[in-house]
């Protein structure tokens, strides 16, 4: 918020700073090359001293400040005011020196006898002995020559802060990024953006405090217009990774495709690929925000608001502070949703909490719950008047479960033997109580896997509940274990007649456990099947390996 | 006489068994069933007198059986380990409510109910099931004005004039109803709040005036006790 207000005062700091206090008006430049005849151009001037001479006609200004004349031009040359010598940009070539170049702002000040409102005439004398192909007009503007100076010094001051910011920014996401255990991309590119913002500020504005020499003049233009080229990829990219956006390669594909024919078809005209750079970015993060706001994904209006705002003030500020102000708000919307995005992590990680400590207090209520408990009871009442022996068999199988349940009942995973362990017991106490032989089998276990508690148990306590007790021999149950080339895989098999299913089956509550276990250990990589089949019943867990 | 047990747990469905047979010990015959299934056909198929029924079948909720077996003839007993689910049980007309675990003397108590005739204490029944066609309906005790019985059935006169068939006795009824009906007769039972006035008729004879304007008749052997109440 402090950022938008700070802009507002700058931009308002902008408007009247840029009101002009000298007027006057030009006439086109003539030009003489070695004193030969005038003409509109100037031509490929190579080593020969060229003139080019300009009509200025002041109308009205306030005396009391010293004039100053900007030109902007090519060439390293003298510049005179009524013939005056008013300074020099650079050093002319002379036979036997070679060129020292100018650079291409530069700014005199006139003497206050000659700067009376009337026509005066503005001469630069010089050479322009590289970059011969280049005709650049020679600008002139007049000002007071204090304001020349101090404008830049204001935007300057405005400009760094906003860089500075970027930058803290750049290097904040950057540590985030490396410190980070999830190594999520876009944080990196945000890093990247506010890196390239921050570049792309100091490297436009750069031109107020460094002499440039001309022929390198496009150089800093070049590197503007590939930073706006890859700012104005990586901001829809953002969008697109920040709203789950589909098909994100096509859509990044053709629109890099834009932007390159964009760049050939202008090649050389840098402000206005930059400017079409801008409007393509703009156009293609709109489709997102919009597509963002019509799935209700959360802060998509936010974004769809932030680009049309960027849109109205670059429709109402100079292109060259309009792109800034539209890619600063981009960037304060991409900030805002970063810290939505954090809290949305932040919440599904207490989440992640809540049902692990939920999964805890659910394995633990397994033994706790009525319907084991109370049953197991009955039945050991039951064994204890019977046969007293067996009775105490019983209870040492009952607490032999309890001991394992509660060692387990913290941990995520386990090792497999326990579980196996788990499951021995319970077969023992379920023999117990509903007197059917249970037969436990395992195949290839691998005693160094590990597998979230109970679930396994859970599957047995299914199998144990919907098969009908056989009139003779046992109930089998079968755990195997193979490892393929991306997953590994448990098998339960269960032989025994099924219970016909019932309507309300109680399948729910059991599977939703498993589910949840596995999702807490192994994400989205894993795989739970279970149905009947010929002989009983088969319950598949395959854990994919992480990609 | 005939038990039907509905248990899925053979340990436990045998101990019933042995209690059940430790009580009645004369000419019983028990049906033991594993699944719901099974106890439903054995229930239409049968003529029991008891049921002793577990809730949670093999993850089943007993409950829905519970509904189509409270509508029939037979009193029905609930053994379970789910002890809230009580009232519940209750509530829709169970004679008793065995928690597990459970010893013999609790399961005593609980056919000394179902072989005391007359009325039984603090009972909570809310509602009487009522077979309709093949759906069963829920009739609420506060809509009952009085049951008379009709041979092996019985008639429920309800507030708004309709009469509502059950399938238990007048004698299994009055079991399970709360305090606040009365057996005023061998053929009727009332709800205390409907009746107006004892009224006593020429030859000995004794009626209840009803607030409705009905006259129900009271019999001999219970004048004394319903005057006494009435004053």
């Amino acid at each position: 918020m402090r950022r938008i207000i700070l802009f507002i005062t700058f931009l308002f700091l902008l408007l009247t700073s840029c009101k002009q206090d000298v007027d006057f008006t030009t006439s086109e430049p003539s030009y003489s090359v070695s004193n030969g005849p005038l003409r509109t151009y100037r031509g490929n001037t190579g080593d020969s001293i060229f003139k080019a001479k300009v009509d200025v006609n002041i109308l009205k200004r306030n005396l009391s400040e010293p004039l100053g004349v900007q030109i902007n031009a090519f060439g390293s040359f003298e510049v005179y005011w009524d013939n005056v010598l008013l300074g020099t940009n650079g050093q002319m070539a002379k036979p036997g020196r070679a060129e020292i170049y100018g650079t291409e702002t530069t700014f005199y000040q006139v003497p206050d006898e000659l700067a009376k409102p009337g026509k005066h005439a503005v001469t630069v004398v010089g050479t322009q002995s590289a970059m011969g192909d280049e005709e650049r007009n020679v600008n002139i503007k007049l000002r007071a020559y204090v304001r020349l100076l101090r404008e830049p010094l204001l935007i300057m001051s405005f400009v760094n802060i906003m860089a500075g910011a970027f930058l803290i920014a750049a290097i904040y996401y950057f540590f985030l990024f490396v410190n980070s255990s999830r190594k999520e991309i876009p944080v990196l590119l945000f890093g990247i953006i506010c890196l390239f913002f921050f570049t792309l500020l100091i490297l436009e504005y750069s031109k107020y405090y460094i002499d440039i020499p001309y022929t390198r003049f496009y150089i800093r233009l070049q590197i503007i217009g590939w930073l706006t080229f890859a700012i104005s990829i990586l901001i829809p990219w953002y969008f697109m990774l920040q709203f789950g956006f589909k098909k994100k390669r096509l859509f990044l594909l053709v629109f890099i495709i834009i932007l390159v024919v964009i760049y050939t078809v202008n090649y050389g005209h840098y402000d206005l690929t930059a400017m079409l750079f801008s409007y393509t970015m703009w156009v293609a993060s709109m489709i997102i925000a919009v597509k963002a706001v019509l799935q209700k994904i959360k802060g998509g209006l936010i974004m769809l608001c932030g680009l049309l705002l960027s849109a109205a003030i670059n429709k109402f500020v100079v292109y060259d502070f309009g792109l800034f102000i539209t890619f600063t708000i981009i960037i304060l919307c991409m900030l805002y949703l970063h810290t939505i995005r954090t809290k949305a992590i932040e919440e599904a990680h207490n989440a992640s909490l809540l049902l692990s400590s939920r999964l805890q207090l659910e394995l633990l209520k397994k033994n706790i719950q009525p319907h084991f408990l109370r049953n197991t009871l009955t039945s050991l009442i039951d064994w204890i008047e019977e046969s007293p022996k067996q009775g105490v068999v019983f209870i040492r199988a009952l607490a032999e479960e309890f001991d394992i349940m509660n060692t387990i009942s913290e941990e995520t995973l386990i090792p497999i033997r326990q579980e196996i362990e788990l499951c021995r017991k319970h077969l023992e106490i379920m023999s117990f109580r509903k007197e059917v032989c249970y037969n436990w089998e395992e195949k290839d276990i691998d005693e160094n896997e590990t597998i979230p508690p109970a679930i396994i148990h859970t599957i047995l306590e299914n199998g144990i509940t919907h098969s009908m007790p056989p009139k003779q021999g046992c109930i089998h149950f079968c755990l195997s274990y193979a490892k393929k080339e991306n997953y590994k895989q448990y098998e339960l098999l269960t032989l025994a007649e099924n219970r016909k299913p019932n309507k309300k089956s109680s399948n729910g509550t059991g599977f939703k456990y498993i589910k949840a276990r596995l999702n807490e250990s192994y994400g989205s990589n894993w795989n739970f099947e279970s149905h009947a089949t010929e002989h009983g019943w088969l319950t598949t867990i395959k854990i994919l390996d992480n990609k | 006489m005939k038990v039907l047990i509905i248990e899925d747990e053979a340990r436990i469905a045998r101990r019933i068994e042995r209690m059940t047979r430790n009580f009645f010990d004369k000419d019983l015959q028990i049906i033991l069933c594993d699944s719901i299934e099974n106890g439903q056909n054995c229930i239409e198929n049968e003529a029991i007198d008891l049921l002793l029924l577990d809730l949670n079948l093999n993850g089943e909720d007993g409950f829905d059986i519970l509904q189509s077996c409270v509508a029939k003839s037979f009193q029905t007993i609930i053994i379970s380990a789910y002890t809230d689910k009580a009232i519940t049980a209750f509530s829709y007309g169970v004679l008793d409510f065995v928690p597990k675990p459970f010893d013999e003397v609790r399961l005593s108590q609980a056919f000394m109910r179902f072989m005391t005739p007359g009325k039984q204490t603090g009972r909570d029944t809310q509602f009487l099931a009522v077979k309709k066609a093949k759906t069963i309906r829920l009739v609420n005790i506060k809509d009952i004005r009085y049951i008379k019985g009709a041979g092996i059935y019985t008639e429920l006169h309800l507030a708004d004039g309709h009469i509502e068939l059950h399938d238990k006795s007048l004698e299994a009824l009055e079991k399970l109803l709360p305090p606040i009906f009365e057996r005023i007769h061998k053929s009727y039972i009332l709800c205390w709040h409907e009746a107006d006035k004892l009224i006593v008729e020429a030859g000995g004879k004794y009626s209840m005036l009803l607030k409705n304007g009905e006259n129900l008749p009271v019999g001999r052997l219970k004048y004394k006790e319903i005057r006494h109440k009435l004053i």
